[in-house]
C-alpha cells in the first residue's frame, strides 16, 4: 500500500506535525548524501525525538508496507542514505544527547545523533577520547558511523568503529526494540553487534550506542618526509610495517594532491612526488626509539626534506596540509571522481605503478590522498565536465582502479561502504553463495525488505543504474570538512 | 543391533563416496562428546570434503558436531545424540604468512601454538592466549570468541579476524571479508560465525591481522593484601598511562600479574613503575623475566583449566569488581564450595573454578545472575558435569535479542543439524 493522506497523518502524530517533512522543496535537503550524483526524494521524512518515535514509525511502515531509510548527517559517501522514493526518511540528527559517562568503565552512551567530535569534546576534560576519526568528525554522526563502520587516520593503530561499539540499541524492521552487547565486555548470545556495525543501516534503526573511550597517549610524535616516487614512499610503508612497527598513522599525498594542499592551506609540503606522514604515539620511550628506526627506514628509501613536529602548531600544520587535500582538490581540477578501495599494503608500490601508468594511458590526472598504513586507497579521478565525453572516460578510469585493488586481493571499500553507489560491484568480489550467505542475514532481520532496501547487495532494479561522477558534498566546498 | 550397525556402515560408506577425501568409521569411546558416543567420525581431508560431508547430513537430516581440539566439547547444555562428529584436524595448514602485511589466513584444524611456531620465522604472531593452545585449534578458538590474559592489548578473536571461508549446513561453501585490514564490502559474516559454537557453519579457514613479536617482556608478580586491591591497581596503572598486555588476578589468596612488551627500555620501566604502585600499597612484588616469567603464566593458567570442577565466565564492569569479588567469597563460603578465580582485572573478565555440590554450584550461579543488571555483565557456565547442566542454564539470560538469534539460526540451518540446541541461547 502507498503512502497516502492518512499515512502522512498518522506520522505527523507520531512525530508531531513540525517534525514532519511533505514540502517539495525542504525535501530536497534530503535527496543525496554526500555523493550528490544519486538522488531520490522520498514520500516523506520524519525527525524523531525518541526511539519510542522511532518505533512507532518503523511499526507503521512496516503495517503498511513502506520502505523506510534511515539518515543521520548525510556525509556518506556512498549513497547508503539515498532515500527510497516511495518510502520514508527517518532523520536522526535531533536524537543527539549524551546520556551517561562512565570514566571509570571508560565508556559513554550517546543517542546516534550526535556528532563524532562531540563524544571526544565531552570527555576530553578527563583525559580520554574516543578513538574512530573520519576526517568528517565535526559533521558527521555515530549513527552514521556505526552504519559504515567508519575509519580515520588513527584507525591503523586502534582500529575501527566496530572496535569501539560496545552495546546498542536499535528498532528491528518490525518495530521490536532490542539491545545488543551492553556496556559489560562480552555478552551470551550470538554476536549480532559485530554484524550490525557496517551493515549500512539495512539491518536496524539504531537509537542508543554505547562506546567505548580511550585515554590519551603519553606521548605523540609527527614526520613528514618527501620522496622522488610514490614507488619510493609505498616501499617505505612496506618497510615499516615489515619492520613489526605500527604507527598510530601513516598517511600518503602525491604530487596532485600536495598542490592541491599548498594552494589551499600552504602547510610547507615540499615540492615532491610524494610524502608521508607517520604519526606515533604511546609511552615517550618507545615513541623515540620507533622513530628512529623509521627516519632510518625512509632514508634507506631516499626519502628527503624530512621535517618533525616539535610542537602541537606545527603538529597541526602538517595536518591541516593532509587534510585540506581533499577539498582542495577543486583548485587542481573542475570534477573528479574518488575512489575507496583497499590492497594489501605490501603491494602499494606495485598498484600505484599501475596507476600511475593508466594516468599516462587515459590523459586524465589521477590524484591520491591515503590511508597508506592500512592499504586504503583514496584516487582521485580528475576531470572536465566542459570536455566531450570526459566523464564517461574519467569513470572507466575509476572502475579499472577498482580492479587493480580486486586483482592485488583487495576490497571496493575500506570506509565509504557500499551502499547504492557500489552494489554493482559487488559480484566482482564475492560470488553468489557469498552473496546469497549475506542474504540469510539480511532475511533474519528484514523478511519483509523494507529496511533500506536496494544497498549493499546487488538488486536488479538497481544495477540498471550507472553511477555517477563524485562532487564535493556542499559542507566540504564550503571547507567545513575535508576528506580522507 | 547388527541393524543398526548395517545402517551406519552404509551411511559411512555413503559420506565416503560423496565426499571425496572424507575419512569417515564408526566413534568409539574415545571419540564421545560429552559423554555420548557419535555414531559416525569424519575427518575430511579438504574444504569441498567438510562441505560435501555437510550436505549429505543436511539431506538427511542428521545431526552434526564439529570437533577441534576437543578443549571445549563438553560446553554447552547436555548433548542426547551426535550423528556425526566432523573432525577438522586434517584440516591443518597455515595457508598464507603474508608477514609483509601482518596478516595470515589458516585452516581451522591448526593448532594455536603450531601457527604461532610458524608465524614466529618472521617475528610475528597471532596474538591469542586462550586456555590449551598446545591443544586449541583455530577453529574452536575463533568459534568459541576464546581468549587469554593479552586481550587486554590485542583484543579477543572477534577483533582480529579480517576474513573467513565457510561451510554452510547446506554445504555450500562461502566466504566474508578478504586478506585486507580494512574492509567494509558486504555483511561481515566472519564477526558473526565468530563465537557461534558451530551452530550456524563450519569455519573452514580464518584470516587474521597479525602482531609484531614484542621486542621485551618483563611480568610483576604482585600479593595483595586484601581482593578489594585489584581495581585500585588496574587503574592506578592505567591512570599513570602505562600500556600493560595483562592485568591479571589471581584469589585467593589475592595475587596479580601485570605484564608489560615493547622495547626492553620501556618493558623494564613500566614493569618497574607498576612494582612500585603495588609496594606504596603495601604489596609485595618480584619481576619475572624469560624463564620464569614464562612458568608464571602457565601456572597462572592452570589455575583455572589446569583443574577439576566447573568452570565458568563471569564478566562484571570493572568498577563492579571489587563487590562482585566480595560477594561471591560470602556466597561461595555460604554454600561450602571451593572457589577459584583468575581473570582480566582491566577488563572486568573473569574465569571461576567450583567444586563442590552441584545444587549449591546452581545456587551460586543462579545468585550471582540475580545481581547483574541487563547489559552490566554476565555468567556462563563453560564446562560442568551433567547435573549443574541439567540444574541451571549454561547460558543465563541472553536478553531480548534471542528470538532475533533464532532467525538468524533458522535462515542459516534450516534443518537444525548444526550443533543443535547446544549453541549460545540454546540455539
Ligand atoms: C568531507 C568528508 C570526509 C569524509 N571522511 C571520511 C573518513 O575519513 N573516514 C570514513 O570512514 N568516512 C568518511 N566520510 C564518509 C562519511 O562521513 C561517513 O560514512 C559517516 O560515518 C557518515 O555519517 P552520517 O551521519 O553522515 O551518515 P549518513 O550519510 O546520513 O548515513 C550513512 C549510512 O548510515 C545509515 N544510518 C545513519 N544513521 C543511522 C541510524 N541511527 N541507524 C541505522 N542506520 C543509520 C544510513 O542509512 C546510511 O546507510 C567522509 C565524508 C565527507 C563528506
Amino acid at each position: 500500500m502507498p503512502v497516502d493522506a492518512q499515512f502522512l497523518a498518522e506520522l505527523g502524530r507520531i512525530v508531531g506535525p513540525d517534525h514532519l517533512v511533505r514540502d517539495e522543496g525542504e525535501l530536497s535537503t534530503y535527496e543525496s548524501d554526500g555523493l550528490v550524483s544519486h538522488r531520490s526524494r522520498p514520500r516523506a521524512a520524519v525527525l524523531p525525538e525518541t526511539a519510542g518515535q522511532v518505533q512507532a514509525v518503523v511499526r507503521l511502515c512496516r503495517r503498511v508496507g513502506v520502505p523506510f531509510v534511515a539518515r543521520g548527517q548525510g556525509t556518506g559517501l556512498s549513497a547508503g542514505a539515498l532515500p527510497h522514493p516511495d518510502g520514508v526518511l527517518i532523520v536522526m540528527t535531533r536524537m543527539n544527547r549524551v546520556l551517561d559517562i562512565d570514566i571509570p568503565n571508560q565508556r559513554i552512551t550517546v543517542e546516534p545523533g550526535i556528532m563524532n567530535l562531540e563524544v571526544t569534546r565531552r570527555v576530553a576534560p578527563d583525559g580520554y577520547y574516543y578513538a574512530p576519526d573520519p576526517s568528517s568528525q565535526v559533521i558527521c554522526s555515530i549513527g552514521g558511523n556505526v552504519a559504515e563502520n567508519s575509519g580515520g587516520a588513527h584507525c591503523l593503530k586502534y582500529g575501527f568503529t566496530v572496535h569501539h561499539v560496545v552495546g546498542v540499541e536499535a528498532i528491528l524492521p518490525d518495530g521490536e526494540m532490542i539491545h545488543l552487547g551492553g556496556a559489560a565486555v562480552d555478552s551470551p548470545g550470538l554476536d549480532l553487534l559485530g554484524v550490525l556495525v557496517g551493515s549500512e543501516g539495512t539491518l536496524a534503526v539504531v537509537t542508543k550506542v554505547t562506546l567505548r573511550l580511550l585515554r590519551r597517549p603519553e606521548s605523540v610524535r609527527t614526520l613528514l618526509a618527501a620522496f622522488d616516487s610514490t614507488d619510493a614512499a609505498g616501499n617505505a610503508v612496506s618497510d615499516v610495517i615489515a619492520a613489526g612497527i605500527i604507527p598510530a598513522a601513516i598517511e600518503m599525498m602525491d604530487r596532485t594532491t600536495i598542490r592541491a594542499a599548498e594552494a589551499a592551506v600552504s602547510p610547507g609540503f615540499p615540492a615532491a612526488e610524494a610524502v608521508l606522514i607517520v604519526e606515533l604515539d604511546g609511552p615517550q620511550p618507545e615513541v623515540a626509539a620507533r622513530f628512529e628506526q623509521i627516519e632510518a627506514i625512509c632514508d634507506r628509501n631516499q626519502g628527503w626534506g624530512v621535517q618533525v613536529a616539535r610542537d602541537e602548531a606545527q603538529r597541526g600544520r602538517i595536518w591541516r596540509g593532509r587534510k585540506a587535500a581533499f577539498a582542495a582538490m577543486g583548485r587542481v581540477a573542475p570534477s573528479y571522481y574518488v575512489q575507496d578501495g583497499v590492497i594489501p599494503r605490501s603491494k602499494l608500490p606495485e598498484v600505484l605503478r599501475r596507476i600511475r601508468d593508466l594516468e599516462r594511458r587515459s590523459g586524465l590526472t589521477i590524484g591520491n590522498v591515503f590511508h597508506a598504513g592500512d592499504g586504503n586507497l583514496h584516487p582521485l579521478v580528475c576531470y572536465d565536465d566542459a570536455v566531450e565525453g570526459q566523464a564517461e572516460l574519467a569513470e572507466e578510469v575509476a572502475t579499472e582502479i577498482l580492479s587493480y585493488c580486486l586483482d592485488a586481493g583487495g576490497s571496493l571499500t575500506g570506509e565509504h561502504g557500499i551502499g547504492a553507489d557500489k552494489a554493482c560491484h559487488m559480484p566482482k568480489m564475492f560470488d553468489e553463495a557469498d552473496l546469497a550467505t549475506m542474504r540469510f542475514l539480511r532475511r533474519a532481520f528484514d523478511p519483509a525488505e523494507l529496511c533500506n532496501p536496494d544497498k549493499l547487495l546487488p538488486t536488479p532494479r538497481l544495477c540498471g543504474e550507472v553511477p555517477g561522477p563524485y562532487r564535493a558534498h556542499p559542507v566540504e566546498a564550503a571547507g567545513v570538512a575535508e576528506r580522507m | 543391533m547388527t541393524e543398526i550397525v548395517g545402517l551406519r556402515d552404509a551411511l559411512i560408506s555413503q559420506i565416503d563416496g560423496c565426499a571425496a577425501g572424507a575419512v569417515a568409521r564408526p566413534g568409539t569411546e574415545a571419540d564421545a562428546v560429552d559423554g555420548v558416543v557419535p555414531a559416525i567420525v569424519a575427518e575430511p581431508g579438504s574444504p569441498e570434503a567438510v562441505a560435501a560431508v555437510l550436505g549429505w547430513a543436511s539431506d538427511h537430516g542428521r545431526s552434526v558436531v564439529v570437533r577441534g581440539g576437543g578443549t571445549k566439547l563438553g560446553w554447552g547444555p547436555p548433548v542426547d545424540a551426535v550423528d556425526v562428529l566432523l573432525s577438522t584436524r586434517a584440516l591443518n595448514a597455515v595457508e598464507a604468512h603474508r608477514h609483509g602485511d601482518l596478516t595470515a589466513t589458516v585452516q581451522a584444524g591448526a593448532i594455536l601454538a603450531d601457527v604461532n611456531a610458524a608465524l614466529a620465522a618472521h617475528r610475528q604472531w597471532l596474538p591469542l592466549d586462550a586456555p590449551h593452545g598446545e591443544r586449541a585449534t583455530i577453529g574452536g578458538i575463533v568459534a568459541a570468541n576464546d581468549s587469554g590474559p593479552r586481550r587486554q592489548r590485542h583484543g579477543p578473536p572477534r577483533d582480529l579476524i579480517i576474513g573467513m571461508t565457510l561451510a554452510r549446513a547446506d554445504g555450500v561453501r562461502a566466504k566474508s571479508g578478504g586478506i585486507v585490514v580494512k574492509n567494509v564490502a558486504g555483511y561481515d559474516l566472519a564477526r558473526l560465525l565468530t563465537g557461534s559454537f558451530g551452530c550456524l557453519g563450519v569455519i573452514l579457514t580464518a584470516t587474521f591481522k597479525l602482531a609484531p613479536a614484542a621486542e621485551a617482556s618483563r611480568t610483576v608478580q604482585a600479593t595483595l593484601s586484601e581482593a578489594r586491591q585489584f581495581a585500585q591497581v588496574a587503574a592506578g596503572l592505567l591512570a599513570r598511562g602505562a600500556t600493560p598486555t595483562a592485568v591479571e588476578l589471581a584469589w585467593p589468596p589475592p595475587t596479580m600479574l601485570l605484564r608489560f612488551e615493547s622495547i626492553a627500555a620501556v618493558a623494564v620501566q613500566q614493569a618497574e613503575q607498576a612494582a612500585a604502585l603495588v609496594r606504596d600499597g603495601g604489596g609485595g612484588v618480584t619481576v619475572l623475566a624469560d624463564a620464569d616469567e614464562a612458568a608464571a603464566w602457565r601456572r597462572h593458567e592452570a589455575r583455572i583449566f589446569g583443574g577439576g570442577g566447573t568452570i565458568a565466565k563471569l564478566v562484571v564492569l570493572p568498577s563492579d569488581l571489587s563487590a562482585t569479588l566480595a560477594r561471591l567469597d560470602e556466597a561461595a563460603r555460604g554454600l561450602s564450595l571451593d572457589c577459584e578465580v583468575v581473570g582480566r582485572a582491566g577488563l572486568g573478565v573473569l574465569y571461576l573454578r567450583l567444586t563442590g555440590a552441584a545444587s549449591a554450584q546452581a545456587s551460586l550461579v543462579r545468585g550471582l545472575r540475580g545481581r547483574i543488571p541487563a547489559g552490566r555483565g554476565s555468567v556462563v557456565i563453560r564446562r560442568a558435569d551433567r547435573e549443574l547442566r541439567s540444574l541451571v542454564d549454561v547460558w543465563g539470560p541472553v536478553g531480548d535479542g534471542l528470538p532475533l538469534m533464532r532467525q538468524v539460526k533458522r535462515r542459516f540451518d534450516p534443518r537444525g543439524i548444526l550443533n543443535p540446541g547446544r549453541g549460545p541461547g540454546g540455539l
